[in-house]
């Protein structure tokens, strides 16, 4: 390069950064009120529908595609152009997306903070004329489920699967350790951990390396020992500070469970690897959830003597818990209508297929995923333990949507990574709250 | 007017390409740095023009700056593998080494090139893996179990883990361009070397050395933009954990843009690759321009 040259690009460079320090604003999504799409069919179905995903997983994908065949094939002048990525890849995908002014007429979102992002913008339809629990449609869903993506009174999307988190064991380890019955207390946990370390057993097969496992056990935890009304508050990025103690007391708990129970190097061991050793034998327990359930079953690949000898139980709460010792930790995934596409009276009545009996039946058997739809899940179409974690759900007060979807992104944020300095060794539970307050403090700024 | 026709002939030829350039090169260089003033995210309906504010963030972010430490020692250790080590490789394999066994161990060595970083990123988070992973069985096979760690779990020893993958991928790579660049140097001044009595490694340093300088130069300005540009296998094995201790600058602003929905401060992570990776490159055309080797 000349110097000539050079010093000609370090001008155009100089004056470039000149100019933009008259820039004004961006562009941007337009108005965070949502408007009204008509969402009633009327007329014959004709039209294209776009449709993304985070199902890519070839376990799964096929089932949404043989689905979109079918209402193509019940509907001839209907096209569906399904798109389907996976779980972190989507993440990004939904996103540019959404910069872009390019959401699909009908798209995934997690319950929580992740689904009032697009409520919040705009971009979410307000379902609630059809699938509110006093409609037809709605009346069709569990009400927690639809609970799950309401935000002040109005509904804004379909939930898909009911997925909660549960302590699967094995009976032969329990029975060879000498517990008779399931732990009722986390103190009682703890105790049968030891028991299960002398039988030989690693008690809870645990494996972190990307953090969320962790998250899942605080998520219960902080439900258990922190009161609903403060949760509510601290979990709503407008209100969150984090300061009651009780937090600080969760991830004490956690951290005892972590030392007494779990592997070592649970940061460096992904949470499919240390399933590996609940499904061979080797540890007694795993914190899992329902959707995983089907590794636990011949079908899914697990031995015949692990097959036969498991059950599920939730993590048991503290004697002292000051929360909601009958909540559960989980949530459905669910569908959102763009609130901006011009089909979204086509999109519902897509997901209505989507969700018929028929269809949701065939999801429990195909993919041995619970259904929020009453009535789909029975003892032809599921197994024995799926079943009974449905009625599992049922008998919970209510469901405590995982800590990195239901808190604004930079608290999760901060709880993920500082849960694993935790899980190392490098920060106390008080220096994670620390940490935890500072985002909530930066999550209020950016929310406004 | 011919000079002034073919002056504009000139710019008809050059425009298609300047304007591509403009368009996918510039433009978005300079639209990053306009973002990096504003506070918004992919849902935000309106960015909320911040100043400075970004900048000052990542000042006083420990993150930011644990990523800077990161990608620098990246930078140091690939110099000294991928270039020290790799030179001395070039030098002992063609000197030593016998002909036919040269070509067998260069294919060797260039092997790991050819594998992709996600795969390699996979396969080594099984070697460091703490319950089965190959690394802690032979470090107890050979009575150092004390030594063993969760490699890519503990906040001492991830970047580092992954810092060693990078250099068993990458050395052998920079070592055959080193053999090319050797191979170059007429055979006539080892001889008369020899002659006068230097042994291998006198002539490594009075020949070798000085004689692949401008390869030299071109590996040390791939390797340090390499070092400040690199993502994949940080991702593929920490995603920047455990507690933020490995992420280098460009995951930490992936993470800042598709995790913490802070795409503002995401752009200004970019600027500040931008400049340093602009500056390296700079500072290695103007060396390169006086380090030409002539003969």
């Amino acid at each position: 390069m000349s110097t000539r040259l050079l010093r000609g690009g370090v001008a155009a460079a100089a004056a470039a950064l000149l100019a933009l320090a008259g820039c004004g604003g961006g562009g941007g999504n337009g108005s965070g009120s949502a408007p009204a799409p008509q969402l009633n069919l009327t007329g014959e179905k004709s039209g294209k529908l776009t449709i993304v995903t985070k199902f890519a997983d070839p376990q799964y994908a096929p089932y949404f595609v043989e689905i979109t065949k079918a209402y193509q094939a019940a509907n001839p002048k209907v096209t569906i152009d399904l798109q389907q990525v996976g779980d972190q890849p989507y993440k990004d995908k939904i996103r540019v997306l959404s910069a872009a002014n390019q959401l699909p007429d009908i798209y995934f979102s997690w319950a929580g903070d992740f689904a009032n992002k697009f409520v919040r913008a705009g971009l979410a339809a307000d379902l609630s004329s059809v699938i509110g629990p006093d409609t037809a449609w709605g009346k069709t869903f569990a009400p927690a489920s639809l609970k799950a993506f309401s935000d002040s009174g109005k509904y804004y999307g379909m939930p898909i699967d009911l997925d909660g988190k549960y302590l699967v064991y094995n009976k032969t380890a329990f029975a060879k350790a000498g517990i008779d019955n399931p732990p009722a207390t986390f103190e009682d946990l703890l105790t049968d951990c030891g028991k299960l370390k002398a039988a030989g057993y690693t008690p809870i097969a645990f494996g972190n390396q990307y953090g969320w496992p962790a998250i899942h056990f605080i998520t219960q935890l902080n439900a258990y020992d922190v009161p609903g009304d403060q949760l509510a508050k601290d979990y709503n990025p407008k209100t969150g500070a984090f300061t009651d103690q009780r937090y600080v007391t969760a991830l004490q708990q956690f951290k005892s469970l972590a030392d007494t129970c779990s592997n070592s190097g649970a940061n460096g061991l992904a949470h499919e690897a240390a399933q590996a050793n609940l499904v061979s034998g080797k540890a007694a327990m795993q914190y899992m959830e329902s959707l995983e359930f089907k590794v636990m079953t011949v079908a899914g690949g697990a031995p015949k003597e692990t097959a036969d000898n498991w059950s599920f139980m939730r993590l048991p709460p503290s004697s002292s818990a000051a929360g909601d010792t009958k909540a559960l930790t989980g949530a459905p995934d669910g569908f959102m209508v763009n609130a901006k596409s011009k089909q979204a009276a086509l999109a519902v009545d897509f997901l209505k297929f989507f969700s018929n009996q028929e269809n949701a039946s065939k999801m429990v058997k195909e993919l041995g995923w619970l259904s929020p739809v009453s009535g789909s899940v029975t003892n032809d179409n599921a197994f024995p333990q799926l079943v009974d974690t449905l009625k599992d759900m049922n008998e919970a007060s209510q469901f405590a949507i995982w800590l990195d979807t239901v808190t604004q992104a930079t608290v999760a944020d901060a709880y993920l990574s500082g849960v694993e300095g935790m899980l190392s060794g490098d920060k106390t539970p008080e220096q994670v709250m620390k940490g935890v307050q500072d985002a909530a403090a930066k999550a209020k700024k950016q929310v406004g | 007017m011919t000079a002034l026709l073919n002056r504009w002939r000139t710019l008809v030829w050059v425009a298609p390409a300047v304007a591509l350039l403009l368009v996918f090169v510039y433009y978005p260089i300079v639209e990053n740095v306009r973002l990096s003033f504003f506070s918004w995210n992919a849902f935000s309906p309106h960015p909320v023009f911040v100043g400075l504010d970004n900048y000052t963030t990542a000042f006083h972010d420990h993150v930011f700056w644990t990523a800077l430490w990161n990608n620098t020692m990246y930078a140091v250790v690939s110099l000294i593998v991928q270039v020290g080590f790799a030179l001395v490789l070039a030098a002992v394999l063609e000197e030593f080494v016998h002909q036919r066994l040269r070509g067998f161990l260069r294919t060797v060595y260039f092997i790991p090139a050819t594998i992709s970083i996600t795969v390699a990123g996979i396969l080594f988070s099984f070697l460091y893996n703490p319950q089965f992973g190959l690394v802690n069985r032979a470090l107890s096979a050979v009575g150092l179990g004390s030594w063993s760690h969760a490699w890519l779990g503990e906040k001492s020893t991830a970047i580092w883990s992954i810092i060693a993958m990078s250099q068993w991928q990458s050395i052998g790579y920079t070592a055959v361009l080193f053999v090319v660049a050797i191979q170059r140097i007429p055979r006539e001044f080892y001889e008369a070397v020899r002659v006068d009595g230097a042994g291998p490694v006198r002539s490594f340093f009075t020949i070798t050395v000085p004689m692949v300088r401008e390869m030299t130069t071109l590996l040390v300005i791939i390797t340090v933009s390499g070092a400040f540009l690199v993502f994949n296998e940080v991702m593929v094995m920490t995603a920047g954990g455990p507690d933020n201790s490995s992420h280098v600058l460009n995951t930490l602003l992936y993470r800042s843009a598709f995790f913490a929905d802070d795409m503002g401060y995401a752009a200004t992570i970019a600027t500040v690759i931008f400049v340093i990776t602009f500056v390296v490159a700079v500072v290695q055309l103007a060396v390169t321009r006086r380090r030409r080797v002539e003969w």
